[in-house]
């Protein structure tokens, strides 16, 4: 018996790592539908992209920049989860995290880089936590959803932004080549003090020649601790262990001593830390300002990074690099196949969907297993007493 | 300052968000959390101006009900039949909305951003109305669709307060288990609350792309499926104060867009709906009750 429920678990184990296989399979499928429909071999139009994806050392920078932001993202919406909370406000907390550092990042003169950028880092963590205050204080005061406040506080927070960039700190005194283009809606350039180096200089120390168009810089590293830091957070200390008490059962954690208020307030605050993080490498590393046209969507990536990860701190490296892979290959893809990137884009959405209905297939589907096995266990225990 | 010019421009801007949050009570008074309305919004105004493009404007705006529709049945699926998280499934709707039309615009009418120009529907002067002095610029030249969505508002009061069907969609919402003991089909209560609110939101789509516009444009929905969730929810989950919450933020909309009060910035007026909505549920002025059973899947014991 003792035998039977250990293979039990066992195959429980490698069912749980199926659904997000299955998920990953039904989009290229559902992916696969929309290209024949526009008269494309799908298995042609994959292996272009995993020829292009893997075979250039360019691609592979770039799937590990494209990755970054979406490690954090990641990052934020599970931390999230662990606790219980939906935070689909890392748009908005992402936001308003660049719109600080980048105030940070421009007016402060005369300091040396050690000290300038990390105090410009930490502006955008600030920022992503200052937008996630307000929606978990009235949710643990007044009982407001969470998911309702912070929707509304991506809108604010996208609407304030355009606002501090047109009205408030529009760089007036931007230098054009002579009559040619026109000046871009954009606040202030970065100081140099302010920007992310990027990993070139690093790898060629161990003899990798990184192309220069590619914007691989710190905090892909960054985020890989950061992750890890998390997952020992949440498996080796206390708090760790408070915060998966309250996201797993909350009357229970409050009966077990733990303080589920403030428990739900500083993961809140962290996943909004975390989510401050998510804009800065595309505005350190790469832009070195903030325009009108920054990257918008990261923060909804980071829910289907999270969910395909099944909340698991490591696994989000793994999906968030899965998902760089995805858009990287989208740029091989138009550029090789006529294919719309957008192709990318529906394969994201299907991803998001498609895990969580494969999750509930295989908990329903070990959920009759077990009742079977008790069943024919108490037929047994009958006969056995007779 | 505001005149009837004025007032005819926040009718046009309310009819979208009225239209969507007339839907979005449906469902959620069923116990569906529909975020993925800007989604069928999305979808609804693209296949709108495809269908208006190759049959005509009644077509056009029967293709955007169907679009939204569509996508509002594999959210109830997902919700109702599979019991996945509402908010997640809303979350990847609105993502393949955006990924597919601009797939389709792409592969259609080789653009990605815009559709070609379309025939609109014959607009409608009111006898009488349109001669009284005030109101002329409200009752002339009116888009039928316009009165249609008024229509809507009380047709949704009277199924919801007075029809059984409506009883038994607040009742699937407020309490499924009572409702099921009562033999209330709740799975198919709710498959109805659920694509009715597609149904809706994919004709606001397409009231956008061919009345109100002519052609579909990418992104001119501009998140108003979120600006119909806050006014359901300023609205208290009723039709009519859907439909005062939405002619406030539609006149906010329009005074934004003239830059009539000029010491308030644009932004501003665009923050409105979310920032009064945040002022709702987080019961700073009133308390708003949504239905109890919302949000939650609903699973037959056996």
């Amino acid at each position: 018996m003792q035998r039977r429920r250990e293979t039990m678990s066992y195959r429980r184990r490698l069912l749980e790592l199926a659904a997000p296989l299955l998920a990953l399979l039904f989009a290229l499928l559902v992916g696969g539908i929309f290209l024949l429909a526009i008269g494309k071999d799908p298995l042609q139009v994959y292996l272009t992209m995993f020829r292009f994806n893997l075979s250039r050392l360019d691609s592979i920078g770039s799937i590990l920049y494209k990755s970054t932001p979406l490690i954090f993202s990641g990052l934020a919406v599970a931390v999230g989860f662990r606790v219980g909370l939906f935070n689909i406000g890392v748009e908005g907390q992402y936001f308003i995290g660049a719109l600080l550092a980048s105030i940070v990042g421009f007016s402060l003169h005369g300091l040396p880089v050690w000290i300038h950028l990390p105090l410009v880092v930490l502006a955008g963590m600030l920022g992503g936590m200052l937008w996630a205050w307000l929606p978990i204080v009235l949710k643990l005061r007044r009982g407001a959803h969470e998911v309702i406040t912070t929707i509304m506080m991506n809108h604010i927070a996208y609407a304030l932004v355009l606002f501090f960039i047109t009205s408030v700190f529009l760089d007036t005194e931007q230098e054009m080549v002579k009559g040619l283009g026109s000046p871009q809606v954009r606040m202030p350039k970065l100081l140099e003090t302010a920007r992310m180096p990027t990993m070139h200089g690093f790898l060629e120390t161990l003899g990798i020649e990184l192309p220069r168009h590619v914007y691989l810089n710190w905090f892909f590293p960054l985020g890989i601790l950061l992750a890890v830091a998390l997952f020992v957070m949440l498996w080796r200390a206390a708090y760790g262990y408070e915060l998966r008490a309250v996201g797993g059962n909350p009357a229970a954690a409050e009966t077990a001593g733990i303080n589920t208020q403030r428990t739900m307030l500083s993961a809140f605050l962290l996943s909004g830390a975390l989510a401050g993080l998510v804009g800065l490498s595309d505005l350190l590393g790469y832009f070195g300002y903030l325009d009108i046209d920054f990257p918008k969507g990261y923060g909804f990536t980071g829910i289907a990074v999270a969910l395909l990860a099944r909340n698991s701190m490591l696994g989000v490296i793994l999906t968030a690099i899965l998902f760089g892979f995805l858009r990287r290959g989208a740029e091989g893809v138009q550029a090789f196949e006529g294919v719309p990137m957008d192709t990318i884009v529906i394969l994201e959405g299907v991803i998001i969907l498609s895990i969580v209905v494969a999750v509930q297939i295989v908990n329903w589907y070990v959920r009759r297993q077990e009742k079977l096995m008790k069943r024919r266990q108490v037929t047994m225990e009958r006969a056995g007493g007779d | 300052m505001i005149g009837g010019e004025m007032l005819a421009s926040a009718i046009r801007m309310t009819i979208p968000i009225l239209l969507t949050a007339l839907g979005a009570i449906h469902a959620e008074r069923s116990g569906i959390v529909n975020i993925g309305l800007e989604g069928m919004m999305i979808v609804g105004s693209f296949w709108a101006a495809f269908g208006a493009y190759h049959y005509g404007p009644l077509a056009g705006l029967l293709f955007g009900i169907m679009a939204g529709g569509a996508l509002a049945l594999v959210h109830a699926a997902a919700t109702v039949t599979f019991r996945v998280d509402h908010i997640v499934s809303g979350v990847a709707l609105n993502i393949i909305a955006y990924g597919t039309t601009r797939f389709a615009s792409l592969s259609i009418f080789d653009r990605a951003t815009t559709s070609p120009h379309v025939q609109s529907l014959p607009a409608i002067d009111i006898p009488v109305l349109d001669r009284l002095p005030l109101i002329a610029p409200l009752a002339s030249n009116v888009s039928p669709v316009v009165i249609l969505t008024f229509a809507l508002v009380f047709l949704t009061r009277w199924v919801l307060s007075e029809t059984t069907f409506g009883l038994r969609l607040r009742a699937v919402g407020e309490n499924p288990q009572a409702a099921d003991t009562l033999g209330v089909n709740v799975f198919a209560m709710r498959y109805a609350g659920v694509i009715i609110s597609g149904l809706f939101a994919g004709l606001a789509g397409a009231y956008l792309a061919v009345e109100h516009t002519g052609m579909y444009v990418e992104g001119m929905t501009q998140g108003k499926g979120f600006i119909a969730l806050a006014a359901m929810i300023f609205g208290n989950w009723g039709p009519i104060g859907a439909m005062g919450a939405s002619l406030l933020f539609g006149l906010s909309e329009a005074l934004a867009l003239r830059q009539v009060v000029e010491f308030i910035p644009y932004e501003f007026f665009k923050m409105l709906p979310y920032v009064l909505t945040i002022i709702v549920v987080g019961g700073i002025v009133q308390r708003s009750r949504p239905p109890a059973a919302v949000g939650t899947s609903y699973e037959r014991g056996e």
